[in-house]
C-alpha cells in the first residue's frame, strides 16, 4: 500500500478552527476546575472511583448523544437534536474504524481521518457513511424548518439567537451539505474547500457561542454525579452549568411571564446567556417567579432557580449588618412577647378529645409517621408549634380554621406569631439578601428552640420551604399543614363530613415542585369533597402569579396571569378552588369566578362538632 | 315600534325612562331585583345636602308609576343581540370586602362596611353587636378602590365623601366617641363636599390620619387591634378600635370591569354598537346626580337615534 499524504491546502481552516477550538476549551476547562471551590474538589477525588463515574458514562450516552429528555418534550425535536448529536459521533467513531480498516493500524493525522475520501481518492467507500450522512442531513432539513415553523416541533417560541449563534449556525447548516457534495463530487476542490472552511468557521465560533453546551455537558455530567450543586453564592461550577445550556428554548414555552404577560426576554435561556456573556441585568435577574416549571423542563437538568438566586446575591451586594437589630429585641424581650400574646390572645381551648387521642396515638404505623412522640408525662409543655408567616397573618381565616382543627385534633399547639416569630427569611433569601435572611432564621431557631417543641406546623409554603431547606431546626419536625391534616385524619383525630362536592385543587409552587408534597392535600380534600383536577396539575401545575421571588412584575402582569389560572379552574367545572398557600389564595381569589379557599378552611367548615 | 329596552331600575334606569317617555317614546325597564331604586334604597342620608335618599327614591318611583312606564321586576335582561335600542343603566356592585381578608369583614365582630352603617341607620339600630356605644371608630378609605392587589384599579370617586359623611353621622349619634380616618388621598370634588370634609375636622373633631391600614386583628377583649403607618409623621402605629368600617369601593358588572362608552366627551353615553347606549355607574363610578344627568342625556341620544330612521 503505497504512502498517502495526508496534506492538501484546502485542510488550513480545518486545522486553524480546531486548534482554536482545542485552546479555548482546555483554557476555559482549565481555569474552571482550578477554581472550584475546595469542598467540591473534595468530592472529585473522593467519589472518581466509585460508581458514580459509571453511572455518569451511561448519562453522558443518554443525554449528550440521544436527548432522552428532549424525545419526552416532542419526538421530532428529540429526533432533530439525535440526529446531528448521534449522528455525527457515529459519523466520527465509524468513519475511524473505516480508516483502520482500509489502512490498518498507523498513525493518521486528524484531516486524514475527516476528508477520508478525499485521500484515498474515494477508492474505498462504506455505505454506511452515506446512510449516516443522510442521518445527519435530515436532522438539518428538520433545524432549519424549525427556525421558521417552530410549533411543527412542538415549540411556540424558540430562543433568539447571538451573533456568535448565528455564525456557528449558518456555518454548521452548510457542513453537511457540503460533505455530501465533496464526497460524492470528489474532483471539485471547491467543495472540499467549502466543507473544510465551514468547519473552521463553526469549529472557532463554538466555544463563543450556544454549541459550547456540546463539551460542556460532559464534565457537568460527571461533575453533578460526583455530588456536586451550585449554591447560594456564586462559584466555578456555575460556568460549567452556564456553558451546558444550549439555549434550545424549551424553557420558553412554560414561562407564564411569556404566556400571559407578554416579557419576552427574561426567561432561563435568555437569563443564562445574559450572565454567561457578563451582561446580565437586575431587570431580567428579578424578572422570574421561580414557579419550577422551566428547571422541571431542562433537558439539561440545570439548577435554574439556584443560579439565578445566587447572581441576585451578587447583584444585591448589600451587608446586613446590623439592620434587623430591632427584631432582635422584639423576639428576646419577654415583656413584648407577653404583650403581643395579650393583645391578640385568642388561646385555644383544649377539647375532651384531646385526651382520647394523645393518648391513643399509634405512633407511627401509618405511612405518614406519628405526630412526634407522645411524652404523657409532659403534656403541659407545648409540643407542637404553628407558624402561620405574614402571609397567613393576611389571611384570618386560615388562622381561624386552624384554631378549630387544633381544637378539634386536641392538640396543644404554641402559636410562634404570636410570641414574638418574625418572618421566615425567604422573601429576603429571594431578593439575594442571604446574609439578611440567616439573621431572621437564626432569631426565629433560637425561638423554636427556647419553646422545646417537637413538630412545628406551617400552613405557608414559602415559610415551608425555607424551614426546611435552610434551617438547622434539630429534633424538630417540620410539616406543612395539609401534612398534619393528613395525619389527623389517617389517626382518627378528626372527624370530617364527606361531601360529593367538586372542588378543584391548585398546586403551590413552593409546596409541589418546592416540597414535593402533592398528595397529602390531595388525601385531605378526597375526604371532605370530590377532587376535578386542571388540565395542568401536580408538577405541571401554574403558578398563581403573585410569586414572592418576582421583583419587577406590577400587579397588573400578575392578574393576567391569575386570570389565566383562573380560567383552567373554571374550565374543571368545580364549585370551589382549593389552595394550601396563603399567597395563592388570594392571587387567585381577587379575579376568580369561583370562591377560592385555602385547605383548613375546607377543613375546618366540614368538622363535625359533636 | 318596538319598545326601549332600559337595563337596570336604579335611578340612571329610571331618569332614562322618564325622559324617553317624555319625548314620546315607550320604554320598559328591565330590572333584575324585585323592586325600583337600585343602589339608593340602601341609603340613608345623601351627601353632601344629607337629603333623605327615600325622599329622592319616592319622587322618583312615584313619577315612574304616574307615567305608566312598564316594568319588569325579577327579570335578567341577557338578550344584547335584539336590534331593539338599549340603555344599559346596570350600575355596580359593592366591592365584596371579605376579598380584603386581613381586614376581617366577615370574620371579626363590630367589623362593617359603609353599606352596613347606611343599612343600620336606615334600621334604626345603630352600634355595635353587644348593642353598647362605641368609644373609639376607625374608618378605612379605598378598600377595593385604587388596590391592585385586589384587581381594582380605578378610584370609586364618592367613597371619600362618603366616609366624610358617615364619620360625621356617628360623630353627631356618639359625641364622645374618638373617630380616625384612615386615607390615602381625600378626595373632594364636588359641590359642598371640601366645605363638608372641613367641618367634619374643624367642628365633629374626626381625625384624618394619611396612611393605608395594613391589617386587623382581634384583641382578648373584642376589640379590634389596626395596623397602620401614619405616612405624615413616617411611623408605624397600632391602634384599638371599636368598630371598624370599612368604606367600599365600586366594582363594575361588565364582569367585575366597568363598561366601556364611546369615548369620554360626546359620546359618553354612546356604545360600540349604533343600538346600545349607557347611563349612569354602568360605564364608571358616579354620584346619584350625574347618573341622573346622565339617564337625560342617553334618552336623547336614543331619540336622536330613532329619528335618524332606526
Amino acid at each position: 500500500m503505497e504512502i498517502i499524504s495526508f496534506y492538501s491546502g484546502f485542510v488550513i481552516p480545518f486545522l486553524v478552527g480546531v486548534s482554536v477550538l482545542f485552546a479555548v476549551v482546555v483554557y476555559k476547562f482549565g481555569r474552571w476546575f482550578v477554581r472550584l471551590p475546595v469542598e467540591d474538589r473534595r468530592l472529585v477525588r473522593k467519589n472518581f472511583f466509585s460508581r458514580a463515574t459509571v453511572r455518569a458514562l451511561g448519562e453522558c450516552f443518554m443525554e449528550c448523544l440521544l436527548h432522552r429528555k428532549i424525545w419526552k418534550v416532542n419526538p421530532t425535536l428529540g429526533y432533530m437534536h439525535t440526529a446531528f448529536a448521534f449522528g455525527w459521533f457515529l459519523l466520527i467513531v465509524v468513519g475511524w474504524v473505516e480508516t483502520v480498516a482500509y489502512l490498518g493500524w498507523r498513525f493518521v493525522p486528524l484531516q486524514g481521518h475527516i476528508f477520508f475520501k478525499f485521500f484515498t481518492g474515494g477508492e474505498h467507500h462504506w455505505l454506511v457513511m452515506d446512510i449516516l450522512l443522510w442521518y445527519v442531513l435530515s436532522g438539518l432539513v428538520l433545524a432549519v424548518y424549525k427556525r421558521f415553523r417552530s410549533r411543527t416541533l412542538g415549540m411556540r417560541r424558540t430562543t433568539k439567537l447571538t451573533f456568535g449563534d448565528r455564525v456557528a449556525l449558518s456555518s454548521l447548516w452548510f457542513i453537511f451539505p457540503l460533505r455530501l457534495l465533496a464526497e460524492n463530487f470528489s474532483g471539485v476542490m471547491a467543495f472540499w474547500w467549502g466543507y473544510s472552511i465551514a468547519l473552521g468557521i463553526f469549529f472557532v465560533a463554538m466555544p463563543f457561542s450556544r454549541y459550547m453546551h456540546i463539551f460542556t455537558e460532559v464534565p457537568l455530567i460527571f461533575l453533578r454525579r460526583w455530588g456536586i450543586r451550585s449554591g447560594e453564592r456564586e462559584s466555578s461550577f456555575d460556568h460549567f452549568q452556564l456553558e451546558a445550556c444550549s439555549r434550545c428554548g424549551i424553557c420558553i414555552d412554560p414561562c407564564q411571564l411569556q404566556r400571559d404577560a407578554g416579557f419576552r426576554d427574561v426567561q432561563s435561556a435568555y437569563f443564562i446567556r445574559d450572565r454567561r456573556y457578563n451582561r446580565l441585568t437586575r431587570r431580567v435577574a428579578d424578572n422570574c417567579l421561580m414557579c419550577g416549571r422551566c428547571e422541571g423542563r431542562c433537558p439539561v437538568g440545570l439548577q435554574l432557580d439556584t443560579l439565578r438566586l445566587n447572581s441576585r446575591h451578587t447583584l444585591s451586594g448589600t451587608p446586613a449588618d446590623g439592620r434587623f437589630e430591632y427584631a432582635r429585641k422584639i423576639t428576646n424581650n419577654p415583656v413584648i412577647s407577653n404583650e403581643c400574646e395579650k393583645s391578640t390572645g385568642q388561646t385555644v381551648i383544649a377539647s375532651e378529645n384531646e385526651a382520647i387521642c394523645s393518648n391513643s396515638q399509634s405512633s407511627s404505623s401509618h405511612p405518614l409517621g406519628g405526630r412526634g412522640e407522645t411524652k404523657n408525662s409532659q403534656l403541659s409543655t407545648p409540643r407542637i408549634g404553628f407558624f402561620g408567616g405574614c402571609m397567613t397573618l393576611l389571611s384570618p381565616r386560615i388562622l381561624q380554621s386552624m384554631e378549630q382543627i387544633f381544637a378539634a385534633s386536641g392538640d396543644d399547639v404554641w402559636w410562634a406569631d404570636r410570641n414574638g416569630g418574625i418572618c421566615c427569611g425567604r422573601p429576603l433569601k429571594l431578593s439575594g439578601d442571604i446574609d439578611a435572611a440567616r439573621d431572621m432564621m437564626q432569631m426565629n431557631t433560637q425561638l423554636f428552640e427556647a419553646q422545646g417543641i417537637t413538630t412545628l406546623v406551617t400552613s405557608c409554603p414559602i415559610c415551608l420551604r425555607v424551614f426546611r431547606e435552610d434551617y438547622r431546626l434539630e429534633g424538630i419536625e417540620v410539616l406543612h399543614h395539609s401534612e398534619y391534616i393528613a395525619r389527623l385524619i389517617a389517626e382518627g383525630c378528626l372527624s370530617l363530613r364527606d361531601s360529593d362536592e367538586k372542588m378543584t385543587y391548585h398546586d403551590p409552587c413552593e409546596l409541589g415542585r418546592g416540597c414535593g408534597i402533592y398528595d397529602a392535600p390531595r388525601q385531605v380534600l378526597a375526604s371532605v369533597g370530590e377532587l376535578v383536577e386542571p388540565a395542568e396539575t401536580r408538577s405541571e401545575a401554574l403558578c398563581c402569579g403573585s410569586s414572592l421571588a418576582n421583583f419587577v412584575v406590577d400587579d397588573a402582569s400578575q392578574v393576567a396571569m391569575a386570570r389565566a389560572v383562573g380560567a383552567a379552574f373554571e374550565a374543571t367545572g368545580a364549585a370551589r378552588v382549593v389552595t394550601a398557600c396563603p399567597l395563592c389564595k388570594k392571587a387567585i381569589g381577587r379575579t376568580s369566578s369561583l370562591p377560592t379557599l385555602d385547605l383548613a378552611e375546607v377543613v375546618a367548615e366540614k368538622l363535625n362538632n359533636d | 315600534m318596538k319598545k326601549v329596552v332600559v337595563v337596570g331600575g336604579g335611578v340612571a334606569g329610571m331618569q332614562t325612562a322618564l325622559s324617553l317617555k317624555e319625548r314620546g317614546v315607550e320604554p320598559v325597564i328591565v330590572e333584575r331585583t324585585g323592586a325600583l331604586g337600585g343602589k339608593l334604597r340602601n341609603f340613608h342620608l345623601l351627601f353632601p345636602s344629607m337629603t333623605p335618599a327615600a325622599e329622592v327614591l319616592k319622587s322618583f318611583t312615584d313619577q315612574v308609576a304616574s307615567s305608566g312606564i312598564e316594568v319588569r321586576l325579577n327579570e335578567e335582561f341577557s338578550d344584547f343581540s335584539t336590534d331593539a335600542p338599549i340603555v344599559i343603566a346596570s350600575g355596580f356592585n359593592v366591592f365584596d370586602a371579605r376579598l380584603k381578608e386581613e381586614y376581617g369583614y366577615g370574620i371579626y365582630d363590630n367589623v362593617y362596611t359603609t353599606v352596613d352603617v347606611e343599612r343600620m341607620f336606615n334600621e334604626g339600630k345603630v352600634g355595635l353587636k353587644d348593642g353598647s356605644v362605641p368609644r373609639r371608630i376607625a374608618f378605612v378609605h379605598c378598600v377595593g378602590s385604587r388596590d391592585e392587589k385586589v384587581d381594582q384599579r380605578h378610584c370609586s370617586k364618592v367613597c371619600c365623601i362618603t366616609g366624610v359623611k358617615q364619620a360625621m353621622e356617628l360623630a353627631s349619634l356618639w359625641p364622645d366617641a374618638e373617630i380616625f380616618n384612615f386615607y390615602m388621598d381625600i378626595r373632594m370634588f364636588g359641590p359642598g363636599y371640601e366645605e363638608l370634609y372641613q367641618q367634619a375636622q374643624q367642628e365633629a373633631g374626626i381625625n384624618f390620619i394619611r396612611g393605608r391600614v395594613s391589617e386587623a386583628s382581634p384583641t382578648i377583649d373584642g376589640r379590634i387591634q389596626i395596623k397602620a403607618e401614619d405616612t405624615l409623621i413616617g411611623r408605624p402605629m397600632k391602634m384599638t378600635v371599636d368598630m371598624l368600617v370599612l368604606i367600599v369601593g365600586m366594582r363594575g358588572t361588565d364582569g367585575g370591569k366597568f363598561y366601556r362608552p364611546r369615548d369620554l366627551f360626546g359620546g359618553s353615553v354612546l356604545s360600540d354598537r349604533p343600538n346600545v347606549f349607557y347611563a349612569g355607574a354602568a360605564t364608571a363610578p358616579k354620584t346619584v346626580g350625574e347618573s341622573i344627568a346622565e339617564g337625560v342625556m342617553a334618552a336623547e341620544k336614543v331619540v336622536q337615534y330613532l329619528n335618524d330612521g332606526n
